[in-house]
């Protein structure tokens, strides 16, 4: 009798294990369906140019049979393959961001990201893919951002990522082309303090699990102050912590506090953001370690913005350099001279930088449309013919 | 038939294969926790992060707000400031919820219509919200708000210094251990001069007044007791923004502890009802036959036998209360969980971090579980 | 009497029983109607609701694109119409058990009674089609209330027979949404209200088994087991859901071979099934101890086999009893499903509230009050309903009464 009821509890346990996994399948089926729900969402507004159109379809025709995007991933990542394949044959890209910072990434009322960040998630994904449309935004917190990362619940992370040292080897990421050079600063109610030196004793409210926050406590150290420092998973904590004067100051990247100013419910006026700055902090996107095809397909969508400026190539008048005289520009464009097109064998579709411009814009642009407004200058973020930083290596 | 023949085989012998099955059950729990910890220490290693607890001796290079802690201070004794926080919030949160709640379940039994009506819709409107979301409504639109900003601080004298940053209020200086030694003591004192006066008033029929006598004990004894193993009183003041002396209780903190007792009180409420129902209705007519005014009635009749029933849910509640303080870092007040996450986001491993959190909760759990079935004890002891 | 004098009587009797019964009424009155004058005042002037309004899709159904959208449609009627079959037939089989013909109630009489028992959720869905811009939701409601009435007519028709199709219907409904949501988008696109039910709801199912499992291994007469048992329970239980929901977050990745990682919505449901489990055990071990055993000693005497006894006479018992039980812990759960958003950055609905407030219109104007206020209103409808319904089935069911 007792025996019966010990194989009872045996059948239980491995009914268990089989709705476990059972689980574990049907979440896989989410996920491999939503990729392939982008692939038809792709096919179905064509891709304005032929080539790219051609491109994307061969390589979603080949491996659209596929079933299970995350599966497929693993298996390509340890036999040393790429997720450049995976990336392309899903048909989507997953782009790690954030859902609440003006001007980078901001969660729209029909679900959608808007910003500058979310803009390079589109440059990677028109490169890649032919569509810019492509790429499925994955909002993460601060700290698990590398977790995802590792994880390969995202395949690019582009969420205002400072690129470190230890990030770099730590972390498991590779860090790449910055599209932003930023550097973290403070921000104070105008006419409270003239400079962090007049800030001895006071609150500074900053976002948790970043660089800011040991930044601010080693600044003030060095200049033998004392501060306290409160920090926040979300934006709108801080900002209504800020506002009732919790804290007098407010330490982030330059960038993040002139976006947040702009939209201070006094006016930006009522706002100022020291001259010092106090670190540099280059934004950049990374991958996981350890799979050079795929960083340099990123890495070079990028470059492709940098590039299209230096050219003067925008989205308005991209198809005109389609017949341009400057075989660079021909080239770096992927139009086909004396019957080829420049291969430089990243892996990526010949046209992606004419997919990029036209789909997305080049780097001016995207930065003018959404970091402009917020009253946020050109700066160091400016192509190196104009003293800036952004230098793209030549496309040959 | 001989008795060979009677037992089993020991392929099918009960004894044997009951055996053979915990080993297996073991066997299997043991694979699986073999196989996690494996996992933990090859991707450990594969990333260079170290599985041990030497993290706990590196410098912290964070501050914790509201004390003195420094960055250069190891995670050791921010994780100690942690636990300090957490039983902070959680002892205060404890008496109050109770006092709350019991009042609140008393109160949907009222015989007015007002009262009935108004715990009502506190307790079901609480009951039914996320904490979370309760937590940080509380903490912008109430807290945040209510609070003068530091230029219009408001200053009692030095007995108390309020504004955005915190409620200053005067404190001890020196040892604390000493301190709470001779508020023992003094305690002690004033609770046997109060059986004394009990004691008075059986035999003598005089007031007992044990209030009377046993404050002034309590105040006189801890007050010079204090003072005699060297604690002295810290009193607060503004300095620039800063504010300095005394204990400061931030902001956070009360939010998080009146969204802990608001939302466990509305709890208690339920289970205090549960149980006054429970109670014989006998019980309460026997009491007004006896001309027990309704104070009486509730408080030495119908109270003690409800709340017996309702000792062992309230400590389920109470361990609720202790587990959802660790929502404060959401608000950024820096109890435990709160420093473990920063501690884990200035390159502490996370994987010895978050167990030790863990099992501190755990032994927090124990203890007041320990407490409540002290009280449940004592409560059944006092029943026959 | 007079209707003046009842009205009299009942203040009397309710409100000014006494003197400081009296003082105690004017002054609490006082204080509740100045808060709900502040409440009304900040409902109907004073709130700037355009933010809610604007978001209502984000915070209701997340980045659910419209192209899908006819699948969210299709599980509601589908759900409506099963539910209401179910209904019927179950009201039916009552009438029939108590012997009485088919209580016919007048449609006005029957609204009435709809009204007292489900105004929360009505209140909700008045709200947010109210809100609403466009007229689908409307359609949608409307549909799901026919799908439902006609379900239930339906249902009192069905044959006395009907409960293992039924069953299999129930089920094959559940398969049928299943595979409806799973085909629809990819769990990262999930959000707003839609996902904290779908992780509540999620969690709940799977983490039975377990929590069945738990449940009698700690009353198992073996001592491994029993240790086992209770040792992950009081493990589970001792530890708060927001340190496991963040310890898995950060370190999951230790443990798991990097390649099999999940994705942050899986791992806040698996957290959840482990941490549910545990309660879970402890609500079905309640139910174990009130079957009576002379149960377990008649199966014996009829020769029933460890296992039949088991599943055929003790746990139905035992799981009838803790339904209402099972319930709240749905409510908590459900409640608890916005820790995955603090803790693992989830688009669910709290955080899509938080969120919403740094768009360009709404940007830096302390509206994060109003939307947090409707976000926990929803919250408020939905566990407020699922709350009534189980003390409304513990009645029926006469649990405590047996």
């Amino acid at each position: 009798m007792a025996m019966r009821s010990r194989w009872s509890i045996l059948t239980l346990l491995l009914a268990l294990a089989l709705v476990v996994g059972a689980c574990a399948s049907s979440d896989d089926d989410g996920d491999a369906d939503g990729g392939d729900d982008s692939t038809t969402t792709e096919a179905a507004p064509e891709p304005t140019d032929d080539d790219g159109g051609d491109d994307g379809g061969d390589d979603d025709g080949g491996d659209v049979e596929t079933t299970d995007t995350t599966e497929d991933t693993v298996e390509l990542t340890q036999d040393g393959g790429s997720l450049l394949d995976s990336v392309q044959s899903a048909g989507s890209l997953r782009c790690g961001t954030r859902d609440a910072l003006p001007g980078f990434a901001v969660l729209q009322d029909d679900g959608s990201y808007e910003g500058f960040d979310s803009d390079f998630c589109r440059v990677i994904a028109a490169a890649v893919l032919g569509d810019a449309g492509a790429a499925d935004m994955v909002p993460l917190e601060t700290n698990d951002r590398f977790t995802a990362l590792q994880s390969g619940e995202i395949d690019v992370l582009v969420r205002n990522t400072t690129w470190t040292a230890s990030r770099d080897g730590v972390e498991g990421a590779t860090f790449l082309q910055p599209n932003f050079y930023d550097g973290q600063g403070m921000m104070v109610s105008t006419g409270a303090f003239d400079g962090i030196d007049a800030m001895d004793g006071t609150v500074v409210c900053v976002a948790s699990g970043t660089t800011t926050e040991g930044n601010v406590a080693t600044e003030f150290a060095r200049r033998g102050l004392s501060v306290e420092v409160l920090s926040f998973e979300s934006t709108d904590l801080i900002q209504e912590a800020f506002i009732a004067g919790r804290c007098d100051g407010w330490s982030s990247d330059v960038s993040q506090l002139t976006g947040l100013r702009s939209a201070f419910p006094d006016g930006p006026d009522a706002l100022t953001i020291f001259g010092d700055v106090f670190s540099k902090e280059p934004l950049a996107p990374a991958v996981r370690d350890g799979d050079t095809a795929w960083a340099q397909a990123v890495e070079w969508a990028i470059f492709a913005t940098i590039q299209a400026e230096e050219f003067g190539i925008t989205q308005a008048n991209v198809d005109d350099f389609l017949t341009s005289e400057n075989p660079s520009i021909l080239t770096f464009l992927g139009v086909e001279v004396d019957g080829t097109s420049l291969d430089p064998g990243l892996g990526l579709p010949t046209d992606f930088a004419y997919q990029v411009i036209s789909q997305v814009g080049n780097y001016g642009e995207i930065f003018e449309q959404h970091l402009s407004p917020l009253g946020l200058d050109r700066g160091v973020n400016t192509i190196w013919l104009e003293g800036g930083l952004l230098y793209a290596p030549p496309y040959r | 038939m001989s008795a060979e023949a009677q037992r089993p085989p020991f392929w099918r012998d009960v004894r044997v294969l009951g055996w053979f099955f915990q080993l297996a059950v073991f066997a299997i729990v043991v694979a699986i926790v073999g196989i996690l910890v494996n996992n933990v220490r090859v991707n450990s290693a594969n990333q260079g992060i170290p599985t041990g607890f030497s993290f706990l001796d590196q410098p912290s290079s964070f501050e914790i707000p509201g004390n003195d802690f420094r960055q250069s201070q190891p995670v050791r004794d921010a994780l100690v400031e942690g636990v300090f926080n957490t039983l902070r919030v959680v002892v205060a949160g404890l008496v109050l919820a109770t006092l709350l709640g019991v009042t609140l379940g008393v109160g949907r039994l009222s015989g007015n219509f007002l009262i009935r009506t108004i715990t009502r819709v506190y307790v079901e409107t609480i009951r039914n919200i996320p904490l979370l979301g309760l937590l940080i409504f509380f903490y912008i639109g109430l807290v945040l708000t209510a609070f003068p900003r530091v230029e219009d601080s408001w200053i009692v004298g030095s007995l108390l210094v309020a504004n955005v940053r915190g409620v200053t209020i005067p404190w001890i200086t020196g040892s604390t251990i000493a301190f709470l030694v001779v508020v023992a003591i003094a305690a002690g004192l004033a609770w046997a001069v109060n059986r004394w006066r009990l004691q008075v008033n059986e035999r003598s029929g005089e007031p007992a007044r044990g209030g009377l006598w046993a404050i002034p004990v309590l105040v006189l004894v801890g007050f010079w007791g204090a003072f005699f193993v060297g604690n002295g009183i810290t009193t607060p003041e503004l300095d620039g923004r800063s504010l300095e002396g005394g204990m400061t209780m931030q902001p956070e903190y009360f939010a998080l502890l009146l969204a802990l007792v608001i939302y466990t009180s509305s709890h208690i409420a339920e289970i205090v009802r549960g149980s006054i129902q429970a109670v014989p209705k006998g019980q309460v007519e026997a009491a007004s036959a006896l001309a027990l005014s309704s104070w009486h009635r509730l408080r030495h009749v119908v109270l003690p036998q409800a709340l017996r029933i309702a000792v062992p849910p309230i400590g389920n509640q109470y361990l609720n209360l202790m587990k959802n303080s660790s929502l404060g870092f959401v608000i950024s007040y820096f109890e435990i969980t709160k420093v473990t996450q920063t501690t884990v986001g200035n390159r502490s491993p996370a994987v010895p971090a978050f167990l030790l959190l863990i099992v501190i909760y755990l032994v927090l759990s124990l203890i007041i579980s320990a407490g409540v079935n002290v009280v449940n004890r004592r409560l059944q002891v006092v029943e026959r | 009497m007079s209707r003046s004098e009842r009205v009299t009587d009942w203040l009397k009797a309710n409100l000014f029983r006494s003197t400081a019964d009296s003082i105690v009424s004017v002054v609490v009155g006082a204080i509740a109607l100045f808060v709900l004058f502040r409440i009304v005042r900040f409902v109907f002037v004073t709130g700037r609701w355009e933010i809610v309004e604007t978001n209502l899709s984000l915070y209701v159904t997340g980045a659910w694109p419209d192209a899908e959208m006819w699948r969210l449609v299709a599980t509601v009627l589908l759900a409506a119409f099963v539910s209401g079959l179910i209904a019927g037939f179950i009201a039916r089989s009552r009438e029939i058990e108590a012997g009485v013909e088919a209580v016919s109630l007048s449609p006005r009489a029957r609204i009435i009674e709809l009204v007292v028992r489900l105004w929360p959720l009505l209140l909700g869905l008045a709200l947010v089609l109210a809100l609403t811009r466009t007229v689908m939701p409307v359609l949608l409601v409307v549909s799901a209330a026919v799908a439902v009435v006609l379900g239930r007519m339906l249902g009192r028709l069905l044959p006395r027979r009907s409960p293992p199709w039924l069953a299999a219907l129930a089920v094959v409904t559940l398969l049928g949404v299943v595979w409806l949501m799973a085909n629809g988008v990819g769990l990262e696109s999930w959000g707003g209200m839609l996902l904290n039910i779908f992780l509540a709801a999620f969690s709940i199912t799977l983490c039975f088994p377990l929590g069945v499992m738990l449940a009698l291994g700690r009353r198992s007469k073996y001592p491994v087991v029993r240790l086992l048992s209770v040792g992950y329970i009081e493990l589970f239980r001792g530890a708060p859901l927001i340190a496991l929901l963040l310890m898995v977050d950060v370190a999951i990745g230790f443990f798991l071979p990097q390649s099999i990682v999940p994705s942050s919505p899986v791992r806040a449901i698996i957290v959840f099934i482990l941490f549910t489990a545990a309660y879970m055990a402890e609500v079905v071990r309640g139910g174990l101890q009130s079957v009576p055993g002379g149960q377990v000693e008649a199966a014996k005497a009829l020769g029933l086999s460890p296992i039949s006894t088991t599943f055929r006479i003790v746990l139905p018992q035992a799981l009838r009893n803790v339904i209402p039980a099972i319930v709240g812990q749905s409510i908590s759960l459900f409640k608890d499903t916005t820790l995955a958003g603090a803790a693992m950055g989830l688009a669910d609905l709290l955080n899509s509230a938080q969120a919403s407030t740094a768009q360009e219109q709404f940007r830096g104007q302390g509206l994060i009050v109003e939307s947090l206020v409707f976000v926990l209103f929803l919250f408020w409808v939905g566990a407020y309903t699922m709350s009534r319904e189980s003390q409304r089935l513990e009645r029926r069911l006469g649990v405590g009464n047996r």
